[in-house]
């Protein structure tokens, strides 16, 4: 009947001699770009690459929640009770649900599925001016990002790979399907991709490649930072030879000094890192920026006289040697003299001065890090020519202002790593990595959850309940009900 | 009416000259009305069984040629009169009186793509007339529109001069598509929405008809149901409002000069205030001590004693509120000559609003001519220019600046001026606002040009069969401007500049032909027609912080800190469209209509779609063997009809699958912003009615029933996706909603006769809305313009739910006040009562939809003087106390109190009462929506009382004028309602902000005067 109608009404149209139709009908949006014109040429593309950086400042990820989520949990931070704003009180209280749980899901698979449309894109954009290298370049940053979403995921929603790589992790998206109901692949085989993406992104990424036209080249990828990012995947793969081997070739580049504990002070609030310094890969942070979060950047809720919702556990500053750690007496800030129990706040994240409420860079990988990941690889039989465990946990504590020690335990290697990376977002998977359960005694709101035996099912949190309502090949984790 | 008359004129005039004739024998005469005597101009004479006939002239003569006198029939015809045969019997003058015909069934309705007498009418269509509408105060035509037509429901969540009213024809279909009826103003569909900057209804928000001035309106025609308004395609699903302007008619000039004065208050017939001083002391030191605290302790604090009254207290409900003022003035001059016609106006209207800041300035100018080129050629045009000049003041914010907001949070205790007698603006629990200040010294200005030109060409080769052209333009440009003095604005200015502008062209065109075969036996008309339209929005929007005071304007800001901002939005449309009626002895009717819709909203798989509607009727009345019945049963009519149409009323571009730029680390990079939609399409209704059309008594008692069934399908909502696919939702054609009713229209002439006439007239509706599917979703929260998305505000209590009526209230569920400790209690869960508010259960707590709505009428007239009434009534719904500013001592720090507040529990045993009241209160029973504050919101409101008195004829023609009339007349004089509510008016999602404009009462005097 339909059709039948519908060729009556072409009659009038043919009488009328308007044929053109099909263009008057046409109308483009102006202010934004159909994704056919942005994936077509190599300008659309990069453009699109770029995109895929600016995701990361969103308040449930680099912007705030990640790095803060992981001290709450990991008994490097503590709520303060005065201040009642309901903020990062889930992960404090480790009281996730399906219904309230970790936001990382869907930055992931966003950022998968951009990366996804450019991948799917690149090929034969060559032209007299965009060379195969060119488009390499972008396929490395898109690959990247794609493995350190995975990478994020699975850290969230599964089971750490080295207790249980065979367990439920996440699903791996290679090409967007928006019919799609993937499912959950095995941690190992997720470690599998991001590992695969990353060795493909290494050997293709020019050498030399720094993207161009950003203010901070230290917030973009480039052969270092996947190095860098390949030394940790491999950490929590337990694949120490690889951990150390990538670590090594970061240390060697020559890119990147120690920060001197005279130097430690100044580095948190730079508006851009610069060469020269520890910082391998960061997030910018700007109000300019799209996703800035304003009343919610990780400088205002870390500081007291913002938001203030996470302070330091005492837990953690009894591990510092308060006199002469210059990550003590520069990495905490004491509040005004009036608040009366003495409490401290993390010093990491100052604000770049631009106005209240302020930004700041989030470092993501920095030099210590690859130290830290080398010496826990040696410890646990990985072989460097000439270099010990000691030796990089010692280049780590002398430009702390602490003295060489002559050899290092485990838990002397691992409270050096939670004091030099604290507030960096490490602790809760380090713990996850190492099997250790969580032991807390510095704990005010005292409701649930203080210590989290492992093993635990709490170590994955659950899957978000909306995924499971819209994808029928979800498997909710042990431990949480379905809704 | 009468253009219509001219119209049916022309069309035998033409016939007349068409048909060659051999007659030699002569007759003339004149053609007069029965009842006045005066001649009727342009009748029609024909020579009874032949094709020859002639058009009278303006006096009523005529002059025909029979082939014999003594056998020709002469056949006397005019519309609105019976037609009369009178046999020439050899005559040389043969003079017709002819008799006014009952109108109702002759009576000649605008509909789609032409006329239509009632008699032919299949669908569900309600038509008034200009004639109540010009005594009335309002000054928007939507307001006049409202409890007057069965299934038609205008609210408005505002009383602000020239707000937006939202319309609802049959209920509520759609979620997220539009559901404003489609305007066609002289066959033109117009852009119905406010596009005021600063008012506060929101962009597009409602349909506004501010442009358009009353009086210039000939009569309005609402199709409500599919066969009716099914031409008008992808936009017919809400209903389409027809209106026609008037035309002159022939003759001289005939000048119209209107002038109205009248006074406006705001609507408070429960007078709601909050409490005085000596209440407020009463009221905080029973908080205090309930507290713990001691309100005598200069220390504590709770510290309150009748100290703090001793420098006299304000009245911040007086002193933010004022007498407004309407005036109107208006000159219109109509007239024409046989070939050409002419209707020009010219009318100013002012308000003064009634909270200080809000002003409403407006002009308008038509000018409608029409020219009959050649004989066969006619060229017209219609030109409306409109300027209105808007200060809105801050109405409509939540905020500080608002009065209606202030008004609750100002201490009584508080004054309004400094001892030097300028505004005090110490007014810490106010943020140190003071709104009078605000309206003194800040701007907020929409300045709106609009203008509307429609040139028609219509060629008629032979008499059946008509070409047509009509094409428009529709602009508006807007300038607003939003200014923050230094004076209240720390020292700072501030400047917000916006310019905004549509523009809309639309061409359509038609061929018509209209023909009757074998003796009047069967009648056909056949549309066939296209149109075009296409319309850009956009603006730009500049934010110019610490601007020149002395120059306050964008040049004198520093060029760094200025922001600007931009939007452009484009649609087209274009469309087929045909008509067939047929209808056989005037007995039975049939109707079709089918149109195809191609629009650029729309994904590139489904661009077009087509919709269609098929009606019918029969007569009843008319059939032989009702011939017994005729002398009680004027009129009984049987309408069937169903058809398909579609809503296109979502934003552009909604369909492409984008990047947009979003920058971050220096760099503009681009990230996807919606997901590609290619089958994104239009929502679609399926709307059956049947109707009965009766009338008693030689149509002393007319009206009609109508029941219908309307299904909206593939309702667009944003349907949740896995992120995996990239997006968190798609827009998808997922949900369906039902609304089914019957509507009731009843009028009667009680009394007719002479120098006395009754009239009264009935109308109600009974709409039920059901949602049958909404995608995945348990529910969906329903999406308030109102609630900015940046706001702390949770949401809308509001939900969608499967199963139920559209909107439902979700609620915590209050059981009331324990009479023995005057906490407040709660249901829960497992049906206990508690007094934490927290294990409170929630509940669906009714609908703010109205099982009911609808009004009557009646007028009595004596002579020249007339006394009419209109009352509107809606019932069945459910509205929440929002502006009830309860809040049982909970912020000491503002005022927060109403008179209905001073009933607090004192002592065991009280009930009836609200909870006891503590200072602090952390039990916190006002916090937000609860059922505690779900009312029934019934309501019936005295529309309208209009006393007026015409001079007679006698009067006038010595003083040669052609009607002098004198009025007074109340609009909303008092609203009966249960409410702790200024006013029960809270728009159609059942609860205020707190913030909006209430309405208004308006008491006006005016004369009218012809000439």
């Amino acid at each position: 009947m339909k059709k039948i109608l519908y060729h009556i009404m072409l009659v009038p149209s043919i009488v009328l001699g308007l044929s053109g139709c099909g263009d008057f009908l046409e109308r483009e949006p102006k202010l934004t770009q159909s994704n056919e014109l942005t994936l077509s040429n190599y300008t659309g593309l990069n453009d699109a690459t770029a995109g895929l950086y600016s995701y990361l400042q969103q308040t449930g990820w680099y912007g705030q929640s990640w790095v803060l989520d992981a001290e709450m949990s990991s008994g490097n931070g503590v709520k303060d009770n005065a201040r009642n704003s309901n903020r990062l009180v889930t992960s404090y209280n480790w009281s996730y649900s399906p219904d309230n749980t970790s936001g990382i899901w869907s930055y992931c698979y966003v950022v998968c599925a951009a990366a996804n449309n450019i991948i799917d894109n690149l090929d034969g954009k060559e032209t007299d001016e965009v060379t195969t290298q060119d488009l390499n370049n972008l396929k490395a940053e898109c690959l990247f990002m794609r493995a350190f979403s995975l990478f994020h995921c699975v850290l969230t929603y599964a089971q750490p790979y080295s207790y249980a790589p065979e367990s439920l992790g996440v699903p791996v998206v290679l090409h967007t399907d928006p019919e799609g109901q993937p499912a959950r692949e095995t941690v190992a085989k997720v470690y599998e991709q991001i590992v695969t993406d990353l060795l493909e992104a290494e050997s293709i990424i020019d050498p030399e490649y720094v993207r161009a036209g950003i203010t901070d080249t230290k917030a973009a990828v480039n052969i270092d930072v996947i190095r860098a990012f390949l030394s940790r995947v491999y950490l929590h793969m337990e694949n120490w030879q690889k951990a150390a081997d990538y670590a090594t070739l970061v240390i060697g580049s020559g890119n990147y000094q120690m920060w001197t504990a005279e130097q430690y002070p100044d580095v948190w609030g730079q508006d851009v890192a610069g060469n020269g310094g520890e910082v391998i890969f960061e997030m910018y942070g700007s109000i300019n920026n799209y996703d800035n979060g304003s009343w919610e950047d990780i400088s205002y809720i870390t500081d007291y006289d913002g938001s203030g919702d996470a302070m330091v556990s005492n837990d953690l500053l009894a591990l510092y040697d308060q006199a002469n750690d210059i990550r003590y007496t520069a990495g905490f800030k004491t509040t005004d003299e009036s608040n009366p129990n003495g409490r401290m706040w993390t010093a990491k994240y100052p604000g770049k001065g631009q106005r209240v409420p302020d930004a700041n860079n989030v470092i993501i990988l920095r030099l210590s890090e690859m130290h830290l990941n080398r010496a826990e690889a040696i410890q646990n039989g990985a072989t460097i020519n000439g270099v010990t465990a000691e030796d990089d946990i010692n280049i780590i504590r002398t430009n702390r202002g602490l003295t060489a020690i002559g050899s290092a335990t485990q838990t002397d290697l691992r409270n050096e790593r939670r004091r030099e990376l604290a507030w960096e977002g490490f602790h809760q998977y380090d713990l996850a990595r190492w099997n250790e359960p969580l032991d807390r005694t510095d704990f005010t709101l005292g409701s649930t959850n203080q210590d989290i035996p492992f093993p635990n099912y709490r170590w994955a949190l659950p899957i978000p309940q909306r995924e499971l309502n819209v994808n029928g090949n979800l498997v909710q984790n042990e431990g949480y009900t379905n809704n | 009416m009468k253009n219509v008359r001219l119209f049916f004129t022309a069309i035998l005039m033409l016939l007349s000259a068409a048909v060659a004739s051999a007659q030699s024998q002569e007759v003339s005469g004149i053609v007069t009305d029965a009842s006045t005597g005066d001649p009727v101009p342009f009748a029609s004479v024909m020579v009874k069984g032949t094709m020859t006939g002639v058009s009278a002239g303006a006096d009523g003569s005529y002059k025909i040629k029979v082939a014999s006198r003594d056998e020709a029939v002469l056949v006397f015809s005019f519309v609105g009169y019976k037609t009369t045969e009178i046999p020439v019997d050899g005559e040389i003058i043969v003079d017709c009186a002819l008799e006014v015909e009952a109108e109702y069934l002759k009576d000649v309705i605008v509909v789609a793509y032409g006329t239509m007498t009632r008699e032919a009418n299949t669908g569900a269509v309600t038509s008034i007339k200009n004639e109540g509408l010009a005594e009335s105060p309002a000054l928007t035509v939507d307001k006049m529109l409202s409890g007057k037509m069965a299934g038609v429901q205008i609210t408005s969540g505002s009383g602000q001069p020239g707000s937006t009213s939202t319309i609802r024809i049959r209920g509520t279909s759609s979620i997220n598509a539009g559901n404003e009826p489609l305007w066609v103003i002289d066959g033109i569909p117009v852009v119905p929405g406010d596009m005021r900057q600063l008012s506060n209804a929101g962009v597009g928000d409602g349909s506004s008809t501010t442009f358009l001035n009353p009086n210039d309106i000939e009569s309005i025609t609402v199709l409500k149901d599919a066969a009716a308004a099914s031409v008008y395609g992808s936009r017919a699903a809400n209903g389409v409002i027809i209106v026609t302007t008037k035309t002159g008619k022939q003759g001289k000039a005939r000048f119209t000069a209107r002038a109205k004065y009248g006074v406006q208050q705001l609507i408070n017939d429960h007078n709601i205030r909050p409490l005085t001083g000596e209440e407020l002391i009463d009221y905080r030191r029973m908080a205090a001590i309930n507290a713990g605290h001691n309100p005598d302790d200069p220390n504590d604090e709770y510290y309150y004693t009748s100290a703090l009254l001793a420098d006299g207290t304000t009245d911040w409900y007086k002193e933010l509120t004022r007498l407004g003022t309407v005036q109107e003035y208006e000159i219109n001059a109509s007239g024409g000559t046989e070939k050409s016609s002419y209707y020009s106006s010219l009318s100013y209207s002012r308000n003064k609003g009634v909270f200080y800041g809000v002003d409403y300035n407006r002009f308008t100018a038509r000018v409608n001519a029409d020219m009959q080129l050649t004989k066969t050629l006619k060229t017209g045009t219609r030109v409306n220019f409109s300027y209105g000049d808007s200060d809105s003041g801050q109405m409509g914010d939540l905020y500080y600046t608002n009065p209606i907001v202030a008004m609750w949070n100002i201490l009584p205790w508080t004054p309004m001026y400094n001892e030097d007698g300028t505004y005090n603006d110490n007014i810490q629990e106010n943020a140190n606002t003071n709104p009078r200040a605000i309206a003194a010294y800040d701007t907020y200005n929409d300045k709106e040009y609009r203008a509307q030109g429609t040139m028609y060409l219509e060629w008629k080769p032979i008499p059946q069969l008509s070409i047509k052209t009509t094409d428009a333009v529709d602009g508006t440009f807007m300038d607003s401007r939003q200014y923050w003095a230094p004076e209240t604005n720390d020292g700072e200015a501030t400047l917000f500049t916006i310019r905004t502008k549509d523009l809309r062209l639309t061409t359509s065109n038609t061929i018509t032909y209209a023909d009757s075969y074998a003796a009047d036996k069967h009648h056909l008309r056949v549309v066939l027609g296209q149109e075009a339209m296409t319309e850009t929005y956009d603006y730009l929007y500049g934010y110019s912080p610490d601007v020149n005071p002395q120059i306050p304007y964008p040049t004198t800001s520093t060029a760094a800190s200025d922001q600007v901002d931009y939007y452009i939005a484009e649609e087209t449309l274009l469309s087929f469209f045909g008509i067939a009626d047929y209808n056989f002895m005037n007995k039975y009717f049939i109707q079709g209509s089918v149109r195809a819709d191609g629009s650029s909203l729309f994904g590139s798989d489904s661009k077009w779609g087509v919709f269609w509607s098929v009606g019918g009727s029969w007569n009843i009345s008319s059939e032989r063997w009702m011939q017994p019945a005729n002398n009680w049963l004027s009129i009984l009519k049987l309408r069937a009809s169903y058809g398909v149409n579609g809503n296109n009323n979502i934003a552009a571009y909604q369909a492409y699958g984008v990047y947009a730029t979003r920058e971050y680390n220096g760099y503009a990079g681009m990230r996807p912003a919606t997901p590609s939609n290619p089958n994104l399409a239009w929502e679609k209704n399926r709307t059956w009615n049947v109707g009965l059309d009766f009338g008693f008594f030689d149509y002393r008692l007319t009206g009609n029933i109508d029941v219908y069934n309307r299904l909206t399908d593939d309702m667009l909502l944003d349907k949740t996706v896995p992120y995996t696919t990239g997006f968190a939702t798609n827009f998808m054609n997922v949900g369906s909603i039902r609304n089914r009713g019957v509507e009731i229209m009843l009028q009667g002439d009680i009394i007719r006769s002479g120098d006395w006439n009754w009239s009264a007239g009935f109308n109600i509706a009974f709409n039920r809305s059901k949602v049958l599917d909404i995608g995945d979703s348990e529910f969906l929260e329903v999406s308030d313009s109102r609630v900015s998305p940046t706001s702390n505000n949770a949401g809308t209590p509001l939900r969608i739910v499967e199963g139920k009526s559209l909107y439902t209230f979700y609620l915590r569920d209050w059981y009331g006040v324990n009479p023995s400790t005057g906490a407040g209690l709660w249901w829960t869960e497992d049906g206990k009562l508690t007094s934490d508010r927290n294990k409170a259960r929630y509940v669906y707590a009714g609908s703010p939809e109205p099982k009911a709505t609808g009004g009557f009428n009646t007028e009595v007239s004596w002579k020249g003087l007339s006394l009419s009434a209109y009352f509107e009534f809606i019932t069945g719904n459910k509205t929440m106390e929002t502006n009830a500013y309860i809040d049982d001592g909970y912020n000491m720090n503002i005022n927060a109190t109403t008179v209905s507040t001073a009933n607090y529990w004192q002592k065991p045993g009280d009930t009836g009462v609200t909870p006891k009241v503590v200072a602090g209160n952390p039990g916190s029973y006002h916090v937000s929506y609860s059922t505690r504050f779900l009312k029934k919101g019934d309501y019936l409101r005295i529309k309208d009382i209009t006393l007026s008195y015409s001079l007679p004829q006698s009067v006038l023609k010595k003083i040669r004028m052609n009607g002098i009339k004198i009025y007074v007349s109340a609009l909303n004089p008092y609203t009966f309602h249960d409410l702790n509510l200024l006013d029960p008016e809270v728009g159609a999602l059942g609860y205020g902000m707190g913030a909006a404009h209430t309405m208004v009462k308006s008491f006006v005097g005016g004369i009218e005067v012809s000439f």
